[in-house]
């Protein structure tokens, strides 16, 4: 392939800053893009970082409503934490739900992406199709797949005896530890793997068509024009998908509560941070637990973007 | 005359000083400050069903001056609601949920208003058997505004079907016509109990062992079922081995207890429920559009070791939040709401008017006999019997732990039933639990 395609830094912005002299005319702040931002800043700063603040500095306390008083106690959550093996369960559980949903929500939204990369009929249809299950809510989703697991009465059941596949029903949820965190994480993948594709998408419909005319004239097969050309131009959109893949996983919640009650087999880690902050109203190891996973989050998004991000440029 | 740029500066001005005081106002934060007023008040009530029909809460504003702002909130999000408004005392209701299992927690926290102050206790108490479920440390935290018991029901087709036509009262009794439905091949799998990792599979486990002649714990919250010979012990085996046994569907190991009754127990799939919901019969086994199986559920005396055994009681309160900006008017609210005559109305008893989508049966007797003898309620003898002798799980109240214990019994009795621990294994835990949580 002849077509030269680099990935290089992209160059500093242009400074756009008027002359000087020109700004300064009569020194009048201009208080307008202030103004702009500041309802945006007062959310952030009101809904984001105060209570990511506050929840860094109780979680090094002792918050017990039920036995007060309030207390700092160093690392003791922590250690509580884990030393607990609904909890050190849970993060195992959670830890197979950022794989399996990671992995397969980014490997379905790049091959649906090129699926939907060129224009066909009805292509604005199935995008709009495609995005519904992203905008079900989670406990909405569980429910309806909650009808399709069902071992008793459920469509999957089903549909394998009608076709001869099983001759007894299965249970698919709440016995098999693996398979019931896969049957759960599979309803996540169908949540979020719509949003996940239209990153990519996005990612996607950047590539001038050039490269690809490049590629057919060179004799490119499709595989190298897909190895070579759309997954590297592909790579800042990828990114973002797998990390709100990340965000989402990690914070599971809804579908595992719906699928499988608070079976050990499927409990997540923000099940348990709610089961300590609001079942026990301890609320001290709440805010750790809710810390440790907001530095997993961190984590595991910047380990993507080392090893996945590359700023591209055409 | 204004230029477009300056009314945009403007306009982006005032947008940031009113998110600078709403944001003022949300940091402040802080409690409400509460209004004795009863007239021309609008109060807000928080609970998890549908409200009352808007024509009987037009009647309750015409004759109070209270306009009644109804917020509906599902179960689980409604307790964090409270406990994130209560812990940072602000504001969310004046008037909101108060469950019975909350009661120790709620109770000591002072979360809640005492009712005293508001009702006629004495009165109340005789009319309302499940008024004792709500008090903690000698104060009313809730008033019960529907009844909610535990009882049996059986299809009585399909057992008939078995060649079974007295019902049985005993749990031995019950466990052989259990396997002989399921050997006449009426029902393979009769018998539902929900093995989700749930509440619903804990209440389970309290009737179950209300019947083999026990109770969970003792007034110190000492565990009465560490012993192989304890009623307790005995109910988590006899109800692991039904599933083991078949008597139960193998998929009942994720069924929760409402999901068993809405697609096992009105489609015909199993044929009896050893502690269902108390109202079931009327509003979903007889409801054509939810069951295939109409006119052939009943309740039956729940059966015990010897005879038939009492209900326990897992009723649904409302009390008062400290937080509330119109107490008074909020306990006047609760007053109508829980009058014999609304809940006989919510339950139907006048006809679908005044019917409160989602509502049970009246946690008043006279409520309950006004019912029973206006509408001609499915088994409403039986029920008003049952309600009578119905009885707390947790005869001192609910400890002040409850949450932390019955996660601890659900999550290791699901463990049991799917095999992960022995019966005995999740005994253990269950009551380690609970030894650790009361000597905290």
């Amino acid at each position: 392939m002849s077509t030269s395609l680099r990935i290089k830094q992209q160059p500093p912005a242009r400074d756009v800053r008027p002359a000087p002299g020109k700004a300064g005319r009569g020194r009048r702040l201009d208080i307008l893009p202030y103004a702009l931002v500041t309802p945006l800043t007062l959310f952030i700063v009101g809904l984001a970082l105060i209570p990511a603040g506050f929840t860094i500095v109780e979680a090094f306390f002792r918050v017990q409503p039920l036995n007060p008083p309030d207390e700092f106690n160093g690392l003791d959550n922590f250690r509580q934490l884990f030393a607990d093996h609904a909890i050190t369960a849970s993060m195992g559980n959670t830890a197979i739900y950022v794989v399996i949903g990671v992995l397969l929500s980014t490997v379905l939204a790049i091959a649906m992406a090129v699926t939907l990369q060129k224009e066909f009929r009805g292509r604005s249809i199935l995008i709009a199709v495609l995005i519904l299950p992203w905008a079900l809510p989670g406990v909405v989703e569980g429910i309806v797949w909650g009808s399709i697991w069902d071992s008793n009465t459920g469509l999957l059941n089903s549909l394998l005896n009608s076709f001869h596949v099983i001759d007894h029903y299965m249970v698919f949820l709440g016995q098999n530890h693996f398979l019931t965190i896969l049957g759960i994480e599979l309803v996540q993948v169908w949540q979020i793997t719509p949003l996940s594709t239209l990153l990519v998408l996005a990612a996607l419909q950047n590539i001038p068509a050039d490269l690809y005319e490049a590629a057919t004239l060179d004799g490119c097969s499709g595989w190298t024009t897909f190895s070579r050309i759309t997954l590297p131009l592909a790579r800042p959109g990828i990114t973002i998908a797998m990390v709100q893949a990340i965000i989402a996983t990690l914070n599971v919640f809804d579908q595992p509560y719906i699928l499988n009650g608070s079976a050990a087999t499927g409990a997540s880690v923000t099940m348990q941070t709610y089961f300590i902050s609001f079942q026990n109203l301890n609320f001290g190891e709440g805010y750790a637990l809710s810390l440790l996973i907001t530095l997993a989050t961190l984590a595991a998004s910047l380990l993507v973007l080392k090893f996945v991000y590359r700023p591209v440029e055409f | 005359m204004i230029s477009k740029r300056n009314r945009l500066r403007n306009v982006a001005l005032v947008a940031g000083a009113a998110a600078l005081s709403v944001a003022a106002t949300g940091c402040s934060g802080g409690g409400s400050s509460a209004s004795s007023q009863t007239k021309d008040v609008t109060i807000t009530v928080a609970l998890f069903g549908a409200p009352p029909p808007q024509k009987s809460l037009d009647e309750f504003k015409k004759s109070t001056g209270i306009t009644v702002k109804w917020s509906t909130i599902d179960w689980d999000s409604l307790q964090t609601k409270i406990a994130a408004a209560s812990t940072s005392n602000t504001y969310f209701a004046d008037a909101t949920d108060v469950d019975w299992s909350r009661v120790g927690q709620e109770g000591k926290l002072g979360w809640f208003l005492p009712m005293e102050k508001y009702i006629d206790q004495k009165a109340y108490a005789a009319d309302m058997p499940q008024l004792s479920s709500f008090t903690s440390n000698g104060h009313i935290v809730g008033v019960p505004f529907d009844a909610s018991y535990l009882v049996t029901t059986v299809n009585k087709q399909m057992f008939a079907k078995a060649g079974i036509t007295t019902m049985p009262k005993t749990i031995d009794e019950y466990t052989r016509d259990l396997q002989k439905v399921k050997a006449s091949g009426v029902s393979p799998t009769p018998l539902n109990i929900p093995f989700n990792a749930a509440e619903g599979l804990s209440t389970y486990w309290y009737q179950t062992t209300q019947a083999f002649g026990g109770s969970i714990l003792d007034e110190a919250g000492k565990p009465q079922f560490t012993s192989p010979d304890s009623p307790g012990y005995k109910a988590a085996q006899w109800m692991v081995d039904a599933l083991k046994n078949g008597l139960v569907p193998a998929g009942n190991i994720n069924v929760s207890d409402s999901q068993g009754q809405q697609t096992l127990m009105a489609k015909g799939v199993t044929a009896s429920t050893f502690a269902d919901y108390s109202g079931n019969v009327g509003s979903l086994y007889d409801v054509p559009a939810s069951s295939s199986v109409t006119g052939k559920l009943q309740y039956i005396p729940t059966p015990g070791l010897s005879g038939t055994t009492a209900n326990v009681s897992n009723p649904d309160g409302i009390g008062i939040l400290k937080t509330a900006k119109y107490p008074e008017a909020a306990a006047k609210f609760i007053e109508w709401f829980t009058s014999a005559e609304n809940q006989a109305d919510f339950a139907g008893a006048s006809g679908p008017d005044k019917v409160m989508p989602g509502y049970f049966l009246p946690s008043r007797l006279s409520g309950l006999t006004k019912l029973t003898s206006a509408k001609g309620l499915a088994g409403g003898q039986e029920l008003t019997s049952m309600l009578k002798t119905s009885k707390p799980v947790f005869p001192a109240g609910a400890p002040v732990w409850y949450p932390q214990f019955s996660n601890a019994v659900y999550t290791n009795l699901h463990a049991a039933a799917a095999g992960s621990m022995s019966v005995d294994a999740a005994i253990k835990t269950i009551a380690d639990t609970a030894t650790k949580l009361a000597g905290q």
